[in-house]
């Protein structure tokens, strides 16, 4: 079993037409955002935005239909491998977010600050990492996931205003991104795809 | 050789039991059957032989893999048909074919020649047919041990020994004693 080649086809798999077009229109959606709010909205609360849209874009229902197909269970990967794998394409497709909101701001002629926007990236990342584990759930248990979400999105964003504040909140965002990737491992590997009644 | 063995393996959920504890040993060349009461707990119960769905109670081996213990290794050797079978026209089966390849580090010029072949000689003329075929040459895309058929219909059981002529079949069926009358199994199973 080749795991490199497993992923960069599992990855392949999610970088579709569809991925591009959800990528082109939250890029455009969240440009319009930064051009109109960008003087007002200041550093701290494009972060919160951003995770909070990536965190509620990763745990949409469309996309948990997809991932709890039959199929992706009866590949020969560990519960983690398969959790890496399948956490590449959302993290990458929540970039759109931040970077469309600061492009929209830039085009306004109020430049998102290089650190604001790397909070945001940093945020928006695992605000995906920490939502992918409410796909497997249900209801209130997955509601709480991407609450869990945003929490984490508030520490990076709040984190980003101490001294060495970009540090500070990489430090946050790799240790929060690192745990939940394990947990959303932990989940694929607990999850039994029922067929439908 | 036994590829397949379940014991005392059974699945609930909430509580509530849906396959109920069933043994099952299929060897090379060996065709099993698992019969379940509804089309859910058949299902589920090959899903289980095929290491997919977690027994609740009991042990599911495949080869000498466990599956719960190490479910890649037992995995690996199993190709599993699902009964609603593949749901996509033929670009997309090539394009899950060269998937499946990657995914399971084959040849991907082999694995086409051989879906194709498999879809070939096993698709009928309904669609409910090509779908159960395409999701069969789909399973046999890697080298496997052991075949797990949710529910297959008698054409594809009539067809499938033609490309997988040592591979241990395990198949799921609604009902219990209909399909012990109507089916030969070399190796019966008490479910």
């Amino acid at each position: 079993m080749n795991e490199l080649r497993a992923t960069v086809a599992i990855v392949r798999h999610h970088i579709d037409r569809k991925f591009a077009l959800d990528f082109a229109m939250q890029f455009v959606l969240l440009g319009i955002l930064g051009y109109v709010f960008a003087p007002t909205f200041g550093n701290v609360l494009p972060v919160v935005v951003c995770g909070a849209l990536a965190a509620t874009n990763a745990a949409e229902r469309a996309h948990a239909a997809t991932l709890r197909g039959v199929s992706w269970f009866a590949m020969p990967l560990f519960g983690r491998q398969l959790a890496r794998a399948h956490a590449i394409a959302p993290v990458l497709g929540a970039l759109a977010i931040p970077l469309g909101y600061a492009t929209g701001a830039a085009l306004r002629g109020a430049p998102f600050p290089s650190q604001a926007l790397t909070g945001a990236i940093l945020a928006s990342s695992v605000a995906v990492l920490v939502s992918l584990s409410s796909v497997f759930r249900d209801g209130l248990r997955a509601a709480l996931y991407v609450g869990i979400a945003i929490g984490a999105v508030v520490t990076i964003a709040f984190g980003e205003l101490a001294p060495h504040g970009l540090a500070l909140a990489a430090t946050l965002a790799l240790v929060e991104g690192f745990f939940a990737l394990r947990a959303f491992g932990e989940t694929l590997a607990r999850y039994d795809p029922i067929p439908a009644v | 050789m036994t590829v397949v063995r379940a014991c005392g393996a059974s699945f609930s959920r909430d509580g509530e039991e849906i396959v109920a504890p069933f043994d099952l040993v299929a060897g090379s060349g060996d065709v099993a059957l698992i019969a379940q009461p509804t089309a859910f707990a058949a299902s589920i119960a090959a899903r289980m032989c095929a290491g997919i769905v977690k027994p609740t109670t009991g042990n599911v081996f495949v080869g000498d893999f466990e599956t719960r213990l190490q479910p890649p290794q037992a995995k690996r050797l199993v190709g599993f048909v699902d009964a609603a079978g593949f749901d996509g026209d033929d670009h997309a089966f090539r394009c899950e074919t060269a998937f499946r390849a990657d995914v399971w580090a084959v040849d991907a010029r082999d694995a086409h020649a051989r879906a194709q072949a498999v879809f070939a000689a096993v698709a009928g003329g309904d669609e409910t047919q090509r779908r159960y075929a395409r999701a069969l040459a789909l399973a046999l895309v890697p080298d496997v041990a052991a075949l797990v058929l949710d529910q297959p219909t008698r054409r594809i059981l009539d067809r499938v020994r033609a490309f997988a002529p040592g591979v241990a079949i395990v198949r799921s069926h609604v009902g219990i004693a209909a399909v012990r009358d109507a089916v030969p199994e070399r190796e019966p199973v008490a479910s």
